[in-house]
């Protein structure tokens, strides 16, 4: 071998050495690695085991706390588990006795049961089932069922797994619920008012009465804006509306518009439109409710120009007797001069004869001077009916009893006191004068009695003026009251008077009758509605 | 002291009932007629002495009392005249717009001819007391 050889060998020994101390190296610094790659493993596991544990434990909280009632049972429909919910659902507790599911089965809804339970065995799994259970304590119950198959490792089956949620209060919730809405939508569609309710302007539900309202079907209308359906000018304001609405400013408003049909003619509506708020507070939906008012806007029209006309007519008949007061009167009063002027004038030549026609001719002369007064008042009556005081009639017939030329040998009494009542004075002095007057007037007795007096009678004030006159024919008790119509021939016997009481007593709802007897007397009576 | 009056009216009678009172009971007072307010103030515009009373009815064809009232009032050479109306009735109407223009008087002309000798009387009665303005 050559020194050459052996420094080769040499040196390949020395790489030797250098490799496999290397290699210790590596095998030190790797089976620390795995040392503690165990150890970390080993940690791991621990950990994994308490979570396993700490899952189970979740689990079993879930399971037990679970709201739904949970059952697990074996494939012959024994059940091997259930919940706290379960227990309370059923009434039974698998731990104190042997459950199986057939027997919870509704008797009518054993069929059902039986097909859904093949489909779980086929398909592994249903959902929604719904059916009816016995219960031990709660009679029969509905529930809702979601079940599963469980499989062992070998893809057997072993039994089965189901969610049960009592249903039963739901149901009945919402049966309830159901026939409310029935009826709402019984009353919503049969409303002789047209209902319909908006969003944001779009119209969303109507009723039957809106659609004939417009001549629109539902679909239609649900195409529609409330813009379309009414009329450019006037939708600004209900726009107005509309916004404070939707603001809060208030939760309804009224209005009365126009809206356009199908066809494009118009109708006039009242239109109430309510707000339905959120919880919030803002606008989920306007419900609007809309009434036909074209024909009461007609009535209430040709009302108008009614009361125009009869102001009209009224203002004509005022001017009318101003007319006849003044055109009438004018020339009686020219008559009368010229009568007196010839009484005056020809006294020398006018013997007793002519002078007696002249003076039955000034009284005819003054007659028809009081017939024209006379109209005058009664025309006037009912013309000035805001003028209501109370009136004391006390004062106002003491007043008359004052005023009025009473001869000496009648008496006129006040024999119960009198009320205040609301009213015109000058219209109760015109009554009660007018019956006193003629009570007075025509008395025919050496002793004249005429006794006013009055009593409370539920709504209304009676009155009675009794006089022991010479009395009225009973054929006429009711002819008196008609105007023009008198028993008296004298000048101051218009046949008005009475027909002025008359209308003075209709103004006041009340009623007026005579009783009376021949030679004995008479009484008027007159009721007052108190005000 | 001797007076004029000025009397508005168209009815021809009342005018005659006026004249026959001053003249019958021996007033020497001066009386111009009028047949209604149109002719009155046409007189008055045209008078060089004015009467010292108006008397006026108020339902007159072409000028009525009540327009004569506004034109005497808003003229002022004759806004001074007392002017007293004669009228058929006591209107309220009629009442209230005489006042509020400016009356001295209302009187409603009775039916009965000595009554009205009686009112009429009184009233120039009352008036000769008075002093008036004379221009």
């Amino acid at each position: 071998m050559s020194n050459e050889d052996i420094e080769i060998l040499k040196r390949a020994l020395q790489r030797q050495k250098i490799a496999r101390k290397q290699a210790e190296k590596i095998l030190e610094e790797k089976s620390r690695e795995l040392y503690s790659l165990t150890q970390e493993l080993k940690a791991a596991n621990e950990k994994l085991e308490d979570l396993v544990d700490v899952k189970k434990t979740e689990l079993q909280g879930v399971f037990d706390n679970l709201v739904d009632a949970y059952v697990l049972m074996d494939i012959s429909g024994n059940v091997m588990k259930m919940n706290h919910a379960a227990i309370k659902l059923f009434g039974y507790d698998i731990v104190e006795e042997r459950l199986n599911v057939v027997k919870l089965i509704y008797k009518e809804d054993y069929q059902y049961a039986m097909a859904s339970f093949q489909k779980l065995i086929t398909n592994g799994s249903f959902t929604d089932y719904k059916a009816r259970v016995y219960t031990k304590h709660n009679g029969v119950r509905t529930v809702h069922i979601n079940a599963s198959i469980i499989k062992d490792k070998n893809e057997k089956m072993i039994g089965a797994q189901g969610i049960v949620r009592d249903i039963t209060e739901q149901l009945k919730q919402q049966q309830i619920f159901e026939e409310q809405k029935a009826q709402l939508s019984v009353i919503v569609e049969n409303s002789s008012l047209g209902i319909a309710l908006t969003q944001f302007g779009k119209i969303v539900q109507t009723n039957k009465a809106f659609q004939n309202l417009l001549e629109y079907n539902k679909e239609e209308l649900l195409q529609l804006e409330v813009k379309d359906i009414s009329i450019k000018e006037e939708y600004a304001e209900s726009a107005n509306h509309m916004e404070k609405l939707n603001d809060g400013l208030v939760d309804n408003f009224s209005v009365n518009k126009r809206y356009v049909r199908k066809n494009g003619s118009e109708f006039w509506a009242k239109t109430n439109v309510a707000a339905v708020r959120n919880v919030d507070g803002g606008v989920k939906y306007q419900v609007a409710l809309i009434e036909d008012i074209t024909e009461q806007l007609k009535f209430e029209k040709q009302r108008e120009a009614l009361v125009k006309d009869l102001e009209k007519s009224n203002k004509e008949l005022n001017d009318y007797a101003h007319i006849v007061s003044h055109d009438l009167k004018s020339p009686l009063r020219s008559m009368n001069a010229l009568i007196t002027w010839l009484k005056e004038d020809y006294a020398d030549v006018l013997d007793s004869g002519a002078n007696d026609s002249l003076n039955m001719l000034l009284n005819k002369v003054d007659k028809m001077d009081h017939l024209i007064d006379g109209i005058l008042k009664y025309s006037s009556i009912g013309q000035s009916e805001e003028s209501k005081h109370n009136i004391k009639l006390q004062e106002v017939v003491s007043d008359i009893i004052d005023v009025i030329h009473i001869p000496d040998h009648i008496k006129v009494t006040i024999t119960s006191k009198l009320p205040k009542i609301k009213g015109d004075r000058f219209r109760l002095q015109q009554l009660f004068q007018n019956l006193i007057g003629n009570a007075v007037k025509y008395n025919n007795k050496k002793n004249g009695e005429v006794n006013i007096s009055c009593k409370e009678d539920g709504n209304f004030w009676s009155f009675s003026i009794q006089d022991n006159g010479p009395g009225i024919p009973k054929k006429y008790h009711n002819k008196i009251f008609q105007i023009f119509q008198t028993l008296d021939s004298t000048i101051e016997s218009t046949g008005i008077g009475l027909s002025i009481v008359k209308k003075i007593i209709d103004l006041y709802d009340g009623n007026i009758w005579v009783e009376s007897q021949e030679n004995i007397g008479t009484t008027f009576y007159f009721t007052l509605k108190k005000q | 002291m001797a007076l004029t009056f000025l009397l508005i009216d168209d009815d021809e009678i009342e005018r005659l009932k006026f004249a026959r009172v001053l003249q019958k009971n021996n007033y020497s007072h001066k009386l111009i007629e009028a047949k209604n307010g149109e002719e009155a103030i046409q007189y008055l515009e045209n008078a060089e002495e004015l009467p010292n009373l108006v008397f006026l009815d108020l339902n007159m064809p072409k000028m009525n009392g009540i327009e004569f009232l506004k034109n005497l009032k808003s003229n002022s050479r004759l806004k001074h005249i007392p002017s007293i109306i004669l009228s058929t009735s006591n209107n309220h109407n009629d009442l209230k717009e005489s006042y509020e223009i400016g009356i001295a008087g209302y009187i409603v002309k009775p039916l009965k001819y000595e009554d009205y000798v009686q009112k009429i009387k009184c009233l120039i009665d009352y008036w000769a007391v008075n002093e008036l303005i004379n221009k």
